[in-house]
Protein backbone atom coordinates (compact mmCIF):
# COMPACT_ATOMS: atom_id res chain seq x y z
CA UNK A 1 0.00 0.00 0.00
CA UNK A 2 2.82 2.34 0.99
CA UNK A 3 4.63 1.55 -2.27
CA UNK A 4 1.47 2.24 -4.25
CA UNK A 5 1.06 5.64 -2.52
CA UNK A 6 4.71 6.36 -3.14
CA UNK A 7 4.36 5.45 -6.83
CA UNK A 8 1.30 7.70 -7.25
CA UNK A 9 3.19 10.64 -5.69
CA UNK A 10 6.26 9.94 -7.81
CA UNK A 11 4.11 9.81 -10.95
CA UNK A 12 2.73 13.24 -10.08
CA UNK A 13 6.07 14.82 -9.18
CA UNK A 14 7.69 13.23 -12.22
CA UNK A 15 5.52 15.32 -14.55
CA UNK A 16 5.53 18.73 -12.84
CA UNK A 17 3.92 20.74 -15.66
CA UNK A 18 0.98 18.35 -16.14
CA UNK A 19 0.53 18.01 -12.37
CA UNK A 20 0.64 21.80 -11.86
CA UNK A 21 -1.96 22.25 -14.62
CA UNK A 22 -4.23 19.70 -12.91
CA UNK A 23 -3.74 21.41 -9.52
CA UNK A 24 -4.61 24.78 -11.06
CA UNK A 25 -7.73 23.34 -12.69
CA UNK A 26 -9.04 21.67 -9.54
CA UNK A 27 -8.06 24.78 -7.55
CA UNK A 28 -10.16 26.97 -9.88
CA UNK A 29 -13.08 24.54 -9.47
CA UNK A 30 -12.99 24.58 -5.66
CA UNK A 31 -12.30 28.34 -5.59
CA UNK A 32 -15.39 28.98 -7.71
CA UNK A 33 -17.59 26.60 -5.72
CA UNK A 34 -16.39 27.80 -2.29
CA UNK A 35 -16.11 31.52 -3.15
CA UNK A 36 -19.37 31.58 -5.12
CA UNK A 37 -21.36 29.75 -2.45
CA UNK A 38 -19.91 32.00 0.27
CA UNK A 39 -20.87 35.11 -1.73
CA UNK A 40 -24.43 33.95 -2.39
CA UNK A 41 -24.91 32.82 1.24
CA UNK A 42 -23.54 36.12 2.57
CA UNK A 43 -25.83 38.13 0.29
CA UNK A 44 -28.86 36.06 1.38
CA UNK A 45 -27.86 36.51 5.03
CA UNK A 46 -27.55 40.24 4.43
CA UNK A 47 -31.03 40.44 2.93
CA UNK A 48 -32.60 38.41 5.79
CA UNK A 49 -30.77 40.62 8.25
CA UNK A 50 -32.07 43.77 6.54
CA UNK A 51 -35.63 42.36 6.54
CA UNK A 52 -35.50 41.64 10.24
CA UNK A 53 -33.80 44.95 11.08
CA UNK A 54 -36.49 46.96 9.33
CA UNK A 55 -38.81 45.12 11.70
CA UNK A 56 -42.03 47.01 10.91
CA UNK A 57 -44.86 46.56 8.43
CA UNK A 58 -45.07 50.21 7.43
CA UNK A 59 -42.70 53.17 7.52
CA UNK A 60 -44.15 56.68 7.32
CA UNK A 61 -41.84 59.49 6.20
CA UNK A 62 -42.27 63.12 5.17
CA UNK A 63 -43.41 63.25 1.53
CA UNK A 64 -40.34 65.20 0.34
CA UNK A 65 -38.08 62.43 1.63
CA UNK A 66 -39.49 60.04 -0.97
CA UNK A 67 -39.27 62.53 -3.84
CA UNK A 68 -35.60 63.35 -3.17
CA UNK A 69 -34.76 59.61 -3.11
CA UNK A 70 -33.00 60.28 0.19
CA UNK A 71 -35.18 57.71 1.94
CA UNK A 72 -33.72 54.66 0.21
CA UNK A 73 -30.24 56.12 0.36
CA UNK A 74 -30.49 56.40 4.12
CA UNK A 75 -32.49 53.28 4.89
CA UNK A 76 -30.99 50.86 2.39
CA UNK A 77 -27.65 52.25 1.19
CA UNK A 78 -26.45 53.55 4.55
CA UNK A 79 -25.82 57.11 3.33
CA UNK A 80 -26.04 59.78 5.97
CA UNK A 81 -28.89 62.27 5.90
CA UNK A 82 -31.93 63.56 7.67
CA UNK A 83 -35.51 64.69 7.12
CA UNK A 84 -38.09 65.85 9.59
CA UNK A 85 -41.86 66.22 9.90
CA UNK A 86 -44.01 67.81 12.50
CA UNK A 87 -44.81 65.85 15.64
CA UNK A 88 -48.53 66.53 15.16
CA UNK A 89 -48.50 64.36 12.04
CA UNK A 90 -47.49 61.40 14.17
CA UNK A 91 -50.53 61.97 16.38
CA UNK A 92 -52.76 61.94 13.29
CA UNK A 93 -51.12 58.73 12.08
CA UNK A 94 -51.57 57.15 15.52
CA UNK A 95 -55.31 57.78 15.30
CA UNK A 96 -55.59 55.70 12.13
CA UNK A 97 -57.59 52.50 12.60
CA UNK A 98 -55.64 49.25 12.60
CA UNK A 99 -52.40 50.49 14.19
CA UNK A 100 -50.91 47.81 16.47
CA UNK A 101 -47.56 49.30 17.43
CA UNK A 102 -46.25 52.75 16.57
CA UNK A 103 -42.95 54.43 17.34
CA UNK A 104 -41.04 57.44 16.03
CA UNK A 105 -37.42 57.58 14.91
CA UNK A 106 -35.11 60.56 14.52
CA UNK A 107 -32.27 60.91 12.01
CA UNK A 108 -29.22 63.13 12.21
CA UNK A 109 -26.01 63.06 10.20
CA UNK A 110 -22.92 63.93 12.20
CA UNK A 111 -20.21 66.17 10.83
CA UNK A 112 -16.80 64.56 10.29
CA UNK A 113 -15.82 62.78 13.47
CA UNK A 114 -12.55 63.68 15.14
CA UNK A 115 -10.39 61.12 13.33
CA UNK A 116 -12.07 60.78 9.97
CA UNK A 117 -13.38 62.60 6.95
CA UNK A 118 -16.72 60.81 6.97
CA UNK A 119 -19.93 61.55 8.78
CA UNK A 120 -21.93 59.03 10.77
CA UNK A 121 -25.69 58.45 10.68
CA UNK A 122 -27.21 58.93 14.11
CA UNK A 123 -30.61 57.29 14.69
CA UNK A 124 -32.69 58.20 17.70
CA UNK A 125 -35.59 56.14 19.02
CA UNK A 126 -38.10 56.32 21.81
CA UNK A 127 -37.22 53.46 24.23
CA UNK A 128 -40.77 53.45 25.66
CA UNK A 129 -42.50 52.66 22.36
CA UNK A 130 -39.74 51.32 20.11
CA UNK A 131 -40.14 47.80 18.73
CA UNK A 132 -37.62 47.77 15.86
CA UNK A 133 -34.26 48.81 17.32
CA UNK A 134 -34.58 47.93 21.02
CA UNK A 135 -34.98 44.12 20.63
CA UNK A 136 -31.84 44.11 18.57
CA UNK A 137 -29.86 46.40 20.95
CA UNK A 138 -30.90 44.14 23.85
CA UNK A 139 -28.81 41.34 22.34
CA UNK A 140 -25.71 43.36 23.22
CA UNK A 141 -26.94 45.68 25.98
CA UNK A 142 -29.76 44.85 28.36
CA UNK A 143 -29.69 48.03 30.49
CA UNK A 144 -31.63 51.20 29.80
CA UNK A 145 -29.78 53.86 27.79
CA UNK A 146 -28.98 56.91 29.92
CA UNK A 147 -28.79 60.46 28.64
CA UNK A 148 -25.79 60.88 26.28
CA UNK A 149 -25.34 57.10 26.07
CA UNK A 150 -24.93 55.78 22.54
CA UNK A 151 -24.83 52.33 20.95
CA UNK A 152 -22.46 52.00 17.98
CA UNK A 153 -22.76 49.77 14.92
CA UNK A 154 -20.29 46.95 14.44
CA UNK A 155 -18.31 48.64 11.65
CA UNK A 156 -17.52 51.72 13.71
CA UNK A 157 -14.08 51.71 15.21
CA UNK A 158 -15.35 52.67 18.67
CA UNK A 159 -15.67 50.43 21.72
CA UNK A 160 -17.60 50.26 24.99
CA UNK A 161 -16.34 52.97 27.34
CA UNK A 162 -15.05 55.25 24.54
CA UNK A 163 -16.26 58.81 24.18
CA UNK A 164 -17.40 60.17 20.82
CA UNK A 165 -18.06 63.84 20.24
CA UNK A 166 -20.92 64.93 18.00
CA UNK A 167 -21.49 68.67 17.47
CA UNK A 168 -19.38 69.41 20.54
CA UNK A 169 -21.46 67.08 22.74
CA UNK A 170 -19.55 64.21 24.31
CA UNK A 171 -21.38 60.88 24.17
CA UNK A 172 -20.50 57.70 26.00
CA UNK A 173 -20.39 54.40 24.09
CA UNK A 174 -22.57 52.04 26.17
CA UNK A 175 -22.58 49.08 23.74
CA UNK A 176 -21.41 47.86 20.39
CA UNK A 177 -23.86 45.92 18.25
CA UNK A 178 -23.23 42.61 16.59
CA UNK A 179 -22.65 42.58 12.82
CA UNK A 180 -25.80 42.88 10.70
CA UNK A 181 -24.40 43.33 7.18
CA UNK A 182 -26.69 46.36 6.70
CA UNK A 183 -26.45 50.13 7.06
CA UNK A 184 -26.99 49.66 10.83
CA UNK A 185 -23.33 48.60 11.05
CA UNK A 186 -22.16 52.14 10.35
CA UNK A 187 -24.83 53.95 12.39
CA UNK A 188 -25.01 55.25 15.93
CA UNK A 189 -28.16 54.71 18.01
CA UNK A 190 -29.34 56.74 20.93
CA UNK A 191 -32.44 57.68 22.87
CA UNK A 192 -34.93 60.32 21.80
CA UNK A 193 -33.73 62.63 24.58
CA UNK A 194 -30.07 62.45 23.51
CA UNK A 195 -30.73 62.94 19.79
CA UNK A 196 -32.89 65.96 20.56
CA UNK A 197 -29.90 67.40 22.45
CA UNK A 198 -27.62 66.64 19.50
CA UNK A 199 -30.03 68.23 16.99
CA UNK A 200 -30.19 71.31 19.22
CA UNK A 201 -26.34 71.42 19.43
CA UNK A 202 -26.05 71.17 15.64
CA UNK A 203 -28.47 74.06 15.23
CA UNK A 204 -26.69 76.18 17.84
CA UNK A 205 -23.31 75.54 16.26
CA UNK A 206 -24.78 76.38 12.83
CA UNK A 207 -23.44 73.09 11.47
CA UNK A 208 -26.78 71.98 10.03
CA UNK A 209 -28.86 74.24 7.88
CA UNK A 210 -32.37 73.57 9.10
CA UNK A 211 -34.57 75.41 11.45
CA UNK A 212 -36.62 73.02 13.56
CA UNK A 213 -37.55 72.63 17.18
CA UNK A 214 -36.01 69.24 18.10
CA UNK A 215 -38.84 68.52 20.53
CA UNK A 216 -41.51 69.12 17.90
CA UNK A 217 -40.20 66.92 15.04
CA UNK A 218 -39.76 63.27 14.13
CA UNK A 219 -38.00 61.77 11.08
CA UNK A 220 -40.12 58.71 10.46
CA UNK A 221 -42.79 56.61 12.10
CA UNK A 222 -42.56 52.83 12.25
CA UNK A 223 -45.85 50.92 12.38
CA UNK A 224 -46.90 47.35 12.99
CA UNK A 225 -50.44 46.60 11.91
CA UNK A 226 -52.89 45.26 14.53
CA UNK A 227 -54.28 41.74 14.23
CA UNK A 228 -57.33 41.57 12.00
CA UNK A 229 -56.20 44.40 9.72
CA UNK A 230 -54.26 44.14 6.47
CA UNK A 231 -51.09 46.15 5.85
CA UNK A 232 -52.51 47.41 2.54
CA UNK A 233 -55.64 48.70 4.28
CA UNK A 234 -53.74 50.69 6.94
CA UNK A 235 -51.18 51.95 4.41
CA UNK A 236 -53.89 53.31 2.08
CA UNK A 237 -55.75 54.83 5.00
CA UNK A 238 -52.64 56.79 6.07
CA UNK A 239 -51.77 57.90 2.53
CA UNK A 240 -55.33 59.14 1.94
CA UNK A 241 -56.07 60.80 5.28
CA UNK A 242 -52.76 62.18 6.49
CA UNK A 243 -51.30 64.95 4.32
CA UNK A 244 -47.58 65.69 3.70
CA UNK A 245 -46.52 62.15 4.53
CA UNK A 246 -45.93 58.98 2.57
CA UNK A 247 -46.53 55.54 4.05
CA UNK A 248 -44.28 52.88 2.52
CA UNK A 249 -44.52 49.13 2.88
CA UNK A 250 -41.09 48.03 4.14
CA UNK A 251 -41.16 44.85 2.06
CA UNK A 252 -41.53 46.96 -1.09
CA UNK A 253 -38.50 49.00 -0.10
CA UNK A 254 -36.28 45.97 -0.25
CA UNK A 255 -37.86 44.57 -3.43
CA UNK A 256 -35.09 46.14 -5.59
CA UNK A 257 -32.43 44.65 -3.35
CA UNK A 258 -34.17 41.25 -3.56
CA UNK A 259 -34.19 41.36 -7.36
CA UNK A 260 -30.50 42.46 -7.52
CA UNK A 261 -29.64 39.67 -5.12
CA UNK A 262 -31.54 37.18 -7.23
CA UNK A 263 -29.65 38.31 -10.39
CA UNK A 264 -26.27 38.05 -8.63
CA UNK A 265 -27.20 34.61 -7.20
CA UNK A 266 -28.29 33.36 -10.65
CA UNK A 267 -25.11 34.67 -12.24
CA UNK A 268 -22.90 32.98 -9.63
CA UNK A 269 -24.95 29.76 -9.93
CA UNK A 270 -24.44 29.69 -13.73
CA UNK A 271 -20.73 30.43 -13.26
CA UNK A 272 -20.32 27.57 -10.74
CA UNK A 273 -22.16 25.15 -13.05
CA UNK A 274 -20.14 26.25 -16.12
CA UNK A 275 -16.80 25.95 -14.29
CA UNK A 276 -17.79 22.56 -12.90
CA UNK A 277 -18.84 21.14 -16.30
CA UNK A 278 -15.76 22.61 -17.98
CA UNK A 279 -13.44 21.27 -15.27
CA UNK A 280 -14.94 17.76 -15.47
CA UNK A 281 -14.54 17.81 -19.27
CA UNK A 282 -10.93 19.05 -19.14
CA UNK A 283 -10.03 16.63 -16.32
CA UNK A 284 -11.61 13.79 -18.31
CA UNK A 285 -9.61 14.75 -21.43
CA UNK A 286 -6.35 15.18 -19.50
CA UNK A 287 -6.72 11.80 -17.75
CA UNK A 288 -7.64 10.07 -21.05
CA UNK A 289 -4.62 11.57 -22.83
CA UNK A 290 -2.45 10.72 -19.88
CA UNK A 291 -3.56 7.09 -19.90
CA UNK A 292 -2.94 6.78 -23.67
CA UNK A 293 0.50 8.28 -23.17
CA UNK A 294 1.34 5.89 -20.32
CA UNK A 295 -0.09 2.67 -21.79
CA UNK A 296 3.36 1.06 -22.06
CA UNK A 297 4.21 2.08 -18.48
CA UNK A 298 1.07 0.36 -17.19
CA UNK A 299 1.72 -2.69 -19.40
CA UNK A 300 5.21 -3.01 -17.85
CA UNK A 301 3.68 -2.78 -14.40
CA UNK A 302 1.28 -5.60 -15.37
CA UNK A 303 4.19 -7.73 -16.60
CA UNK A 304 6.10 -7.32 -13.31
CA UNK A 305 3.06 -8.51 -11.39
CA UNK A 306 0.74 -5.58 -10.70
CA UNK A 307 -2.91 -6.66 -10.88
CA UNK A 308 -5.47 -4.79 -13.03
CA UNK A 309 -7.13 -3.62 -9.82
CA UNK A 310 -3.87 -2.19 -8.53
CA UNK A 311 -3.25 -0.25 -11.74
CA UNK A 312 -6.79 1.18 -11.64
CA UNK A 313 -6.24 2.11 -7.99
CA UNK A 314 -3.01 3.86 -8.95
CA UNK A 315 -4.81 6.05 -11.51
CA UNK A 316 -7.57 6.80 -9.00
CA UNK A 317 -5.00 7.73 -6.36
CA UNK A 318 -3.32 10.20 -8.68
CA UNK A 319 -6.73 11.77 -9.30
CA UNK A 320 -7.41 11.83 -5.55
CA UNK A 321 -4.16 13.66 -4.78
CA UNK A 322 -4.75 16.09 -7.62
CA UNK A 323 -8.27 16.86 -6.36
CA UNK A 324 -7.14 17.09 -2.74
CA UNK A 325 -4.17 19.41 -3.23
CA UNK A 326 -5.91 21.57 -5.85
CA UNK A 327 -9.05 21.63 -3.69
CA UNK A 328 -7.16 22.70 -0.56
CA UNK A 329 -5.39 25.46 -2.54
CA UNK A 330 -8.60 26.76 -4.16
CA UNK A 331 -10.69 26.56 -0.99
CA UNK A 332 -7.92 28.27 1.00
CA UNK A 333 -7.64 31.12 -1.51
CA UNK A 334 -11.46 31.54 -1.58
CA UNK A 335 -11.73 31.60 2.23
CA UNK A 336 -8.82 34.02 2.63
CA UNK A 337 -10.07 36.26 -0.18
CA UNK A 338 -13.68 36.50 1.01
CA UNK A 339 -12.75 36.79 4.71
CA UNK A 340 -10.11 39.46 4.09
CA UNK A 341 -11.87 41.52 1.45
CA UNK A 342 -15.56 41.13 2.46
CA UNK A 343 -15.85 44.86 3.17
CA UNK A 344 -14.58 45.65 -0.31
CA UNK A 345 -16.95 43.09 -1.88
CA UNK A 346 -19.85 44.64 0.06
CA UNK A 347 -18.89 48.12 -1.16
CA UNK A 348 -18.61 46.98 -4.78
CA UNK A 349 -21.87 45.00 -4.84
CA UNK A 350 -23.78 47.71 -2.95
CA UNK A 351 -25.94 45.01 -1.38
CA UNK A 352 -26.35 43.92 2.26
CA UNK A 353 -23.61 41.37 2.95
CA UNK A 354 -23.29 39.25 6.09
CA UNK A 355 -20.80 36.38 6.27
CA UNK A 356 -22.28 33.15 7.69
CA UNK A 357 -21.02 31.79 11.02
CA UNK A 358 -17.81 29.73 11.26
CA UNK A 359 -19.62 26.38 11.32
CA UNK A 360 -21.43 27.13 8.06
CA UNK A 361 -18.23 28.45 6.43
CA UNK A 362 -16.55 25.16 7.41
CA UNK A 363 -19.40 23.18 5.84
CA UNK A 364 -19.05 25.19 2.59
CA UNK A 365 -15.25 24.69 2.57
CA UNK A 366 -15.50 20.93 3.17
CA UNK A 367 -18.21 20.61 0.48
CA UNK A 368 -16.07 22.53 -2.06
CA UNK A 369 -13.13 20.28 -1.24
CA UNK A 370 -15.30 17.17 -1.59
CA UNK A 371 -16.64 18.40 -4.98
CA UNK A 372 -13.09 19.00 -6.18
CA UNK A 373 -11.91 15.52 -5.09
CA UNK A 374 -15.03 13.76 -6.45
CA UNK A 375 -14.73 15.58 -9.79
CA UNK A 376 -11.14 14.39 -10.13
CA UNK A 377 -12.08 10.81 -9.22
CA UNK A 378 -15.13 10.87 -11.53
CA UNK A 379 -13.04 12.11 -14.47
CA UNK A 380 -10.33 9.50 -13.80
CA UNK A 381 -12.72 6.59 -13.24
CA UNK A 382 -13.42 6.16 -17.00
CA UNK A 383 -9.67 6.08 -17.74
CA UNK A 384 -9.09 3.70 -14.82
CA UNK A 385 -11.77 1.37 -16.27
CA UNK A 386 -10.12 1.50 -19.69
CA UNK A 387 -6.66 0.77 -18.34
CA UNK A 388 -7.87 -2.25 -16.41
CA UNK A 389 -9.38 -3.79 -19.57
CA UNK A 390 -6.43 -3.26 -21.91
CA UNK A 391 -4.49 -6.15 -23.43
CA UNK A 392 -0.92 -6.00 -22.10
CA UNK A 393 0.56 -8.20 -24.82
CA UNK A 394 -0.88 -6.05 -27.64
CA UNK A 395 0.45 -2.87 -26.09
CA UNK A 396 3.93 -4.22 -25.55
CA UNK A 397 4.01 -5.54 -29.15
CA UNK A 398 3.05 -2.02 -30.22
CA UNK A 399 -0.19 -3.14 -31.91
CA UNK A 400 -2.37 -0.88 -29.75
CA UNK B 1 25.86 35.72 -7.70
CA UNK B 2 24.87 32.61 -5.70
CA UNK B 3 22.47 29.91 -6.88
CA UNK B 4 19.00 31.44 -7.17
CA UNK B 5 16.07 29.48 -5.75
CA UNK B 6 12.33 29.90 -6.31
CA UNK B 7 11.90 31.08 -2.69
CA UNK B 8 14.43 33.92 -3.29
CA UNK B 9 12.39 35.17 -6.23
CA UNK B 10 9.07 34.80 -4.35
CA UNK B 11 10.41 36.70 -1.33
CA UNK B 12 11.68 39.51 -3.58
CA UNK B 13 8.37 39.74 -5.45
CA UNK B 14 6.25 39.72 -2.28
CA UNK B 15 8.47 42.32 -0.54
CA UNK B 16 8.39 44.58 -3.59
CA UNK B 17 4.59 44.10 -3.85
CA UNK B 18 4.20 45.15 -0.21
CA UNK B 19 6.52 48.13 -0.58
CA UNK B 20 5.05 49.50 -3.83
CA UNK B 21 1.49 48.23 -3.34
CA UNK B 22 0.94 50.09 -0.08
CA UNK B 23 1.86 53.34 -1.85
CA UNK B 24 0.24 52.78 -5.25
CA UNK B 25 -2.45 50.07 -5.16
CA UNK B 26 -3.87 49.36 -1.70
CA UNK B 27 -2.98 52.71 -0.16
CA UNK B 28 -4.76 54.21 2.87
CA UNK B 29 -7.62 56.75 2.78
CA UNK B 30 -7.09 60.07 1.03
CA UNK B 31 -6.40 63.24 2.98
CA UNK B 32 -9.20 65.20 4.62
CA UNK B 33 -10.72 68.27 2.95
CA UNK B 34 -8.37 70.52 4.95
CA UNK B 35 -5.41 68.49 3.54
CA UNK B 36 -4.56 66.98 6.93
CA UNK B 37 -3.93 63.25 7.11
CA UNK B 38 -5.93 60.67 9.04
CA UNK B 39 -4.31 58.09 11.34
CA UNK B 40 -4.31 55.43 8.63
CA UNK B 41 -1.86 57.45 6.54
CA UNK B 42 0.82 56.95 9.20
CA UNK B 43 0.08 53.21 9.26
CA UNK B 44 0.65 53.22 5.48
CA UNK B 45 3.97 55.06 5.92
CA UNK B 46 5.10 52.54 8.58
CA UNK B 47 4.21 49.61 6.29
CA UNK B 48 6.08 51.32 3.45
CA UNK B 49 9.19 51.67 5.67
CA UNK B 50 8.96 47.97 6.63
CA UNK B 51 8.46 47.13 2.96
CA UNK B 52 11.69 48.93 2.04
CA UNK B 53 13.60 46.96 4.72
CA UNK B 54 12.07 43.68 3.51
CA UNK B 55 12.95 44.49 -0.11
CA UNK B 56 16.57 45.26 0.86
CA UNK B 57 16.75 41.94 2.76
CA UNK B 58 15.34 40.10 -0.26
CA UNK B 59 17.88 41.69 -2.66
CA UNK B 60 20.75 40.86 -0.27
CA UNK B 61 19.74 37.18 -0.44
CA UNK B 62 21.13 36.95 -3.98
CA UNK B 63 24.68 37.83 -2.83
CA UNK B 64 25.18 36.02 0.49
CA UNK B 65 26.17 32.57 1.75
CA UNK B 66 23.56 29.94 2.69
CA UNK B 67 23.87 30.49 6.47
CA UNK B 68 23.44 34.26 6.11
CA UNK B 69 20.48 33.60 3.81
CA UNK B 70 18.82 31.57 6.57
CA UNK B 71 19.36 34.51 8.93
CA UNK B 72 17.80 36.87 6.39
CA UNK B 73 14.83 34.50 5.99
CA UNK B 74 14.34 34.51 9.75
CA UNK B 75 14.51 38.32 9.87
CA UNK B 76 12.05 38.53 6.95
CA UNK B 77 9.59 36.17 8.66
CA UNK B 78 9.71 38.14 11.95
CA UNK B 79 9.52 41.56 10.30
CA UNK B 80 6.63 40.53 8.05
CA UNK B 81 4.64 39.23 11.03
CA UNK B 82 5.29 42.50 12.90
CA UNK B 83 4.29 44.48 9.78
CA UNK B 84 0.98 42.60 9.59
CA UNK B 85 0.09 44.10 12.99
CA UNK B 86 0.97 47.70 12.04
CA UNK B 87 -2.39 48.71 10.50
CA UNK B 88 -5.09 48.50 13.14
CA UNK B 89 -3.02 47.23 16.09
CA UNK B 90 0.17 49.31 16.42
CA UNK B 91 -1.31 52.27 14.54
CA UNK B 92 -5.08 52.72 14.63
CA UNK B 93 -7.06 53.14 11.44
CA UNK B 94 -10.14 55.22 10.58
CA UNK B 95 -13.51 55.31 12.27
CA UNK B 96 -15.48 53.02 9.95
CA UNK B 97 -14.61 49.51 8.82
CA UNK B 98 -16.10 50.37 5.44
CA UNK B 99 -13.36 52.93 4.78
CA UNK B 100 -10.54 52.19 2.35
CA UNK B 101 -7.88 51.64 5.01
CA UNK B 102 -10.01 48.89 6.64
CA UNK B 103 -11.54 47.43 3.48
CA UNK B 104 -8.48 47.34 1.22
CA UNK B 105 -5.19 48.36 2.85
CA UNK B 106 -5.33 46.26 6.00
CA UNK B 107 -6.41 42.91 4.43
CA UNK B 108 -3.93 43.33 1.56
CA UNK B 109 -1.04 44.07 3.97
CA UNK B 110 -2.01 41.13 6.22
CA UNK B 111 -2.28 38.72 3.26
CA UNK B 112 1.07 39.75 1.76
CA UNK B 113 2.78 39.59 5.16
CA UNK B 114 1.34 36.11 5.87
CA UNK B 115 2.52 34.87 2.43
CA UNK B 116 5.94 36.43 3.02
CA UNK B 117 6.24 34.76 6.44
CA UNK B 118 5.14 31.37 4.99
CA UNK B 119 7.66 31.55 2.12
CA UNK B 120 10.45 32.67 4.50
CA UNK B 121 9.74 29.81 6.93
CA UNK B 122 9.59 27.35 3.99
CA UNK B 123 12.97 28.69 2.85
CA UNK B 124 14.46 28.14 6.35
CA UNK B 125 13.08 24.58 6.44
CA UNK B 126 14.38 23.79 2.93
CA UNK B 127 17.87 25.03 3.85
CA UNK B 128 17.78 23.17 7.18
CA UNK B 129 16.75 19.90 5.49
CA UNK B 130 19.45 20.43 2.84
CA UNK B 131 22.10 20.90 5.55
CA UNK B 132 20.89 17.82 7.46
CA UNK B 133 20.92 15.70 4.30
CA UNK B 134 24.57 16.71 3.69
CA UNK B 135 25.66 15.78 7.25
Amino acid sequence: MKNKLHLAIRNLTGRPIRTTALFVLTAILSLTVCGGTLLVTSLRNGLHSLESRLGADIMVVPYEATTKASLENIILQGNTGYFYMDNSLMEKIANTEGIGQISAQFFLASTSSGCCSVSVQIIGFDPETDFTITPWIQRSYSKELQTLDIVVGNDLNAFVGDTLTFYGTKCHVAAKLEKTGTYYDTSVFTSKETIQMLIQSSIEQKLNYFDVDPEQVVSCVMINVADGYSVEEVLNDINIHVKKVKAVRTKEMIADISSSLSSVSDMIGVLIAAVWILSIMILFLVFSMNINERKREFAVLRVIGASRKKISALVMQEALYTGLIGGVLGTGIALLGVAAFHQLIEEQLELPFLLPDMRFILVIAVSALAISILSGILAASVSAGRISSMDTALILRGDN
Amino acid sequence: MKKVQITDILILLLSAALCLGVKLVFHACDSKEDSSWMACHWAQQAVFASGISLTIFSVLRFFVQKQTKMGLSFATAVLSIITAFVPGVFISLCMMNTMRCHAIMRPAVILLCILLAIVSVTDILLHKNGNEAKT
